[in-house]
């Protein structure tokens, strides 16, 4: 909300500059977002007489005038206004003064301007004869602004308007209000609380509240059938108003705050609002059927025109101001087109109500309609202060539109308010605030604000705390409790200069721990870490939703959205990969050959599973590992080479080498809609992950170059399967050699080496201790269909093992090989 | 065989045996090592194989076989190990003379990164582990309860337009609705629901995690970002231990001669609550910088510990707030949300 430093001057001598407002007003809780000082102080700009005009001899538009402007000889001035004419009073810039003058590429931004001597198309000019917008009072430039004929010819043109009422400059001030301040809204709420900083005593306008009844009760009549939704609703009636433009005063401050001047009698219900914080609607009385007006619910379905000339289909519940005939408002957020005041309006009819907050806000949510009206009905009204407000717009409208007072007021009022009392325990504000507040500053602090504070009877010192109307977020003892600190200041709370320490140091959870341990893993294997966003369209999701990929096991449906920004980001990832493949390709179209990253995230699917906290949602975190382009670069003594499937497999053995994990095992997958080809990574019996060969398909539309060969890991199963692991055990290091045997054995060309690398493992029994596959070969030396196979094998105990004993295990590894494999020793 | 023999063959079997370890063992990495060693082994005069080989005569004549054998291969392994050894000299920059032109680059290693979200994350946890907090996590999708409900947030309360909220189940009668979480702090009723299943505070614990909001993409807000949350219960915790830690934690990432405020302001589940500015020095601004707000805070609600069990006239405390792209941004100078989910190596690379 914005509010005008004039206009808050009004009320309070508070005595701060801006800057010293701004700071003190963010301090306690109203936070400033900018303070934007608008109007020049017109220094230069005087009073002129126009003496003479005539056409410009060389340009049609323009005309060469003498202006009197008190100060001898008159001055020529060429003037570009179709209005300018003899006779007229008119405010002329002279020679020297700077006016902030529209810029002539934006409209809405100023640019300095001083004004020097000047020919125009020939003809000397010594000034200017100013419009509405050139002084900045006003978007008028469809001419320029002629004054009072009786305006003093020489007069300085401040001193002129300022005799009028309008002020040259004043300060925007944009404060962000928080929910639980719904009587911050309004200019007088605002000064409250200076008050309270400042203790400079306000000075509200003086409003004389009619008597209840009087001749208003004879000609209108009110009545309320939803008493839960509207506690009270008061009216008054003010007769033979002139339609016209609000005075300059109130036309500049509105505009300061951001409002556009429509006429005297809208513009008084706006300012009333913005002056208190009660929100007011002008009927036009006569349009009223019946003159009488109810208040109802909306059975819900049928339209409604607002004054913005918008049809409405209204939900049900609404609440709705109705006439005797039609429905004629929406309570508390709009009125209705069928009984605005317009220009022939000549009677109106003043509602200041009091409706309930959350029905108010559900209405505006279900008509996606916010405006100034229910963005303080839903955040809580003055319960006190419709008949002021009523009033106040009255006696406005009775002073700046020549209307007449149509005596007393219509008040019905079927839920009286009652002021809340609320207990406050001195010792309470200081357990919570650690700051040690006497009593009286607390009760001073609260009075400040309107609180009525009372000492309840005994020890420990309590006070009995009224309530304000205007604070209906004060419920609760710990509310009181806020006041008192944000009054007090924050800043004035000091800090513990010694503290106790925690009586343990917290582990770190093993999921955490593993992932911290794979990240420095991998960014010391030369893999960047990204961080791409979960949400995608879902036709992308749907189809990296498969059976290879950790979320896509549990064959759930793609989680989307209700409300999403766009369709582009209408579901959630079930899977890191997407995301990544556009990474990659970003990256391959911006220069970069060799790309190896990884990435943490959660993924999603809907289904139940035994991971399930919320809904049928299962939420897994995966970790994924994509390489494409070159695995190794190329330089002056290595050949580039591109990224194949067993350098992503010996990162994922390293990753699980360093969980402390046994090795895993690798079956080969089917092809699916994301695999072109793969494995299956398990550990024992647990599937935890794949490492795949993107297809061709779905890499599509990510414009990578290259074949991106990727790793997803579901984080969870592994973390899990580690956890075991965290803490290892020592064990003793074999003082004895260890010997190394190769063999080399020629099997049929299709079998795959990682069973038989396997089967090895079993053969070998405790002594080996390792197993390398150093040769692979194919070609005229074996024979056709058929390849060798080297394995280099490391046998070791804990005692130096005799050949025999090795040539022992070597031969029962070879005979293994021979039974399951078919495999012969390669001659 | 007689004692004799016996004790020989024992003599030369044992010597044989140590001889193995140490020809596997030496250290070959200098032209003098290598020198030194097949001295040592080979010389015809000193080399320990040469001796070995001139005793075969003594060996039993049914061991003699098997004995000659142990000793060919051990000389085989000098021979081998020599050979490798100056293989590798010849080809190696320790060499006494350099074998080609150094000056062309070393071969390259591939360079890694942590992303600076990662890297800011770990900063923060590190500080408040420091002192005692331990890690949670949650769910990133929740509910309804555990977003807003839980957290003081009332129904039809002009509070949840503070948050613009990605919803995936509209609210029914039985249930309040199902959610992309929009704040850290539904982990905060988590992690005390769990405690007191089974306990009663103290609770101390950051959650570090991913966000989602509903806003406009620009420069400065994105439809997720992280936060990390901090909470702690106990018997007399007050406000002033809030500004404590917190002015600890503000040191230890802005410096020690950071200026920072707490300023009122507001959100359902504390109360007192605050925002906290720091200084942020910048000579093009006038004044010589702004306030640049990094984190709410305030004292937990009362009705936010009851709505989980516990206590609020024994047990008051704190909970914290902040956004992790915003301390990596204040820290880094970046100046565009977007091109930390963008991962363009360019960008990665500086925070290697």
């Amino acid at each position: 909300m914005i509010i005008s430093t004039n206009w808050l001057n009004d009320y309070i001598a508070h005595g701060l500059t801006d800057d010293e407002l701004a700071d003190r007003l963010t301090m306690c809780g109203l936070e400033v977002e900018s303070v934007e000082t608008t109007g020049s102080s017109l220094e230069g700009v005087v009073i002129g007489h126009v003496l003479s005009r005539e056409a410009h001899p060389d340009a049609d538009r323009l005309s060469c005038c003498t202006v009197d402007v008190g100060s001898g000889e008159p001055l020529d001035i060429v003037c570009g206004a179709p209005n300018v004419a003899a006779g007229q009073r008119v405010a002329v810039a002279t020679i020297g003064t700077t006016l902030h003058l529209p810029s002539r590429d934006n409209p809405t931004e100023k640019v300095a301007v001083t004004m020097k001597k000047a020919k125009i198309r020939g003809q000397e000019s010594h000034g200017m004869i100013c419009a509405e917008d050139e002084l900045g009072l006003g978007d008028g430039h469809d001419g320029i602004l002629v004054l009072d004929a009786d305006a003093p010819i020489g007069t300085p043109f401040s001193v002129w308007l300022a005799r009028k009422g309008v002020a040259l400059t004043d300060s925007a001030i944009d404060i962000s209000i928080t929910p639980n301040r719904p009587d911050a809204i309004s200019h007088l709420g605002i000064a409250r609380d200076v008050s309270a900083l400042t203790g400079k005593t306000i000075c509200a306008p003086k409003v004389e509240i009619p008597a209840v009844g009087g001749s208003v009760s004879k000609r209108m009549s009110v009545s309320i059938e939803a008493q839960d939704a509207c506690h009270r609703f008061v009216g008054i009636l003010v007769e033979g108003v002139d339609i016209r433009e609000s005075p300059d005063w109130m036309k500049q401050r509105l505009q300061t705050i951001g409002l556009r001047p429509r006429n005297v009698i809208v513009d008084i219900t706006n300012y009333v609002m913005f002056e208190c914080g009660q929100p007011l609607h002008a009927y036009d009385a006569d349009t009223l059927a019946g003159r009488s007006i109810i208040v109802r619910k909306a059975k819900g379905g049928s339209t409604f025109t607002t004054l913005d000339s918008k049809e409405r289909t209204l939900p049900a519940e609404a609440l709705m101001i109705c006439d005797a005939e039609r429905e004629i408002g929406i309570a508390g957020i709009m009125g209705g087109e069928n009984t605005e005041v317009t220009d022939r309006t000549t009677n109106v009819f003043i509602e200041a109500a009091w409706f309930e907050p959350s029905g108010i806000r559900r209405t505006a949510k279900a008509l996606g309609l916010q405006t100034d009206a229910s963005y303080r009905f839903e955040r809580g009204v003055d319960a006190e202060g419709q008949a002021w407000a009523a009033k106040r717009a009255a006696d406005l409208m009775v002073e700046l539109a020549g209307g007449t007072l149509v005596d007393g007021m219509i008040d019905v009022h079927p839920v009286p308010y009652q002021a809340p009392v609320l207990p406050l325990r001195a010792q309470r504000v200081k357990d919570i605030v650690g700051a040690d507040i006497a009593p009286s500053e607390m009760t001073r602090l609260l009075q400040a604000i309107g609180f009525g504070v009372a000492q309840a009877p005994g020890a420990p010192l309590t006070w009995q705390v009224t309530v304000p109307s205007f604070r209906p977020d004060v419920e609760r003892e710990i509310d009181l409790v806020e006041e008192v600190a944000r009054l007090f200041g924050y800043d004035n709370i000091p800090e513990p200069t010694h503290s106790r320490l925690p009586n343990f140091t917290p582990g770190m959870a093993a999921d955490r721990q593993r992932r911290e341990q794979l990240r420095d893993v991998l960014s010391g294997l030369g893999f960047r870490e990204t961080c791409t966003n979960s949400m995608l369209p879902t036709e992308t999701a749907a189809r990296f939703n498969v059976a290879s990929l950790p979320a896509g096991r549990f064959a759930g449906a793609v989680v989307e959205t209700l409300n999403p920004i766009t369709t582009e980001m209408s579901a959630l990832r079930p899977s890191l990969l997407p995301g990544l493949l556009k990474v990659a390709g970003h990256n391959q179209n911006h220069g970069q050959t060799a790309i190896r990253m990884f990435e943490f995230g959660r993924v999603h699917t809907k289904r139940a599973t035994d991971r399930t906290l919320v809904g049928d949602y299962t939420e897994t975190e995966t970790l994924l590992l994509l390489a494409t382009g070159h695995w190794e670069t190329g330089a002056w003594n290595r050949e580039a080479r591109e990224v194949d499937l067993f350098d992503l497999k010996g990162v994922v053995d390293r990753l699980i080498g360093a969980l402390g994990l046994e090795r895993p095992r690798y079956k080969e997958r089917e092809a699916d809609a994301v695999a072109a080809w793969g494995l299956d990574i398990l550990i024992g019996k647990r599937w935890i992950g794949s490492l795949l060969r993107v297809s061709d398909a779905a890499a599509d539309g990510f414009s990578l170059r290259s074949a991106a060969f990727v790793a997803e890991l579901d984080f969870t199963s592994l973390a899990d399967v580690s956890s075991q692991t965290l803490r290892p055990r020592f064990q003793a290091i074999s003082r004895f050699p260890v010997v190394e045997r190769d063999i080399a054995v020629v099997v049929d060309a299709a079998q795959a080496a990682g069973p038989m690398v396997e089967a090895i493992h079993r053969a070998g029994g405790d002594w080996l201790r390792g197993v390398t596959v150093f040769d692979l070969y194919e070609g005229e030396h074996v024979g056709t269909g058929q390849k060798s196979l080297a394995f280099g094998l490391r046998l070791g105990a804990d005692r130096t093992l005799q050949d025999k004993e090795v040539d022992k295990t070597v031969e029962r590894i070879l005979r293994t090989l021979d039974s399951e494999f078919g495999a012969k020793l390669r001659g | 065989m007689n004692d004799s023999e016996r004790s020989v063959a024992e003599a030369a079997a044992d010597a044989l045996r140590q001889l193995k370890e140490d020809i596997e063992g030496a250290v070959l990495d200098t032209a003098e090592a290598i020198d030194a060693y097949r001295i040592r082994y080979l010389s015809r005069k000193q080399g320990q194989i040469t001796a070995l080989m001139k005793r075969i005569p003594d060996v039993a004549p049914e061991d003699r076989k098997a004995f000659g054998q142990e000793i060919n291969a051990a000389k085989a392994t000098v021979e081998e190990r020599l050979e490798a050894a100056m293989a590798a000299l010849a080809g190696s920059a320790t060499h006494q003379t350099a074998p080609t032109d150094l000056t062309l680059p070393g071969r390259s290693q591939p360079e890694g990164s942590l992303h600076p979200i990662t890297q800011a994350a770990r900063l923060i946890t590190r500080v408040f582990e420091s002192y005692g907090f331990s890690v949670a996590e949650g769910p990133e999708i929740e509910d309804d309860w555990h977003n807003f409900s839980a957290l003081n947030f009332p129904p039809d309360h002009p509070a949840r337009d503070m948050q613009d909220t990605f919803f995936i189940e509209e609210a029914d009668r039985e249930h309040g609705g199902i959610l992309l979480r929009t704040h850290t702090s539904p982990v905060q009723i988590r992690v005390m629901e769990e405690v007191m299943k089974h306990g009663q505070p103290p609770i101390r614990v950051i959650v570090p995690g991913r966000v989602y909001r509903n806003e406009a993409i620009s420069y400065k807000s994105y439809c997720l970002f992280h936060q990390v949350e901090g909470l702690y219960i106990d018997e007399g915790v007050t406000m002033a231990d809030l500004k404590q830690i917190l002015h600890a934690f503000a040191r230890t990432l802005f410096g020690e001669d950071v200026r920072m405020r707490f300023r009122p302001s507001f959100f359902p589940f504390t109360e007192p609550s605050a925002e906290v500015d720091i200084w942020w020095k910048d000579e093009n601004l006038p004044g010589g910088g702004r306030w640049m707000e990094i984190l709410g805070c305030g004292m937990v609600d009362p009705n936010v510990l009851e709505g989980v069990g516990i206590d609020s006239e024994k047990y008051t405390g704190y909970a914290f707030g902040m956004g992790i792209e915003r301390i990596a941004m204040l820290r880094f100078g970046i100046d565009d949300i977007r091109i930390l989910y963008e991962n363009d190596v360019r960008f990665l690379e500086q925070f290697s």
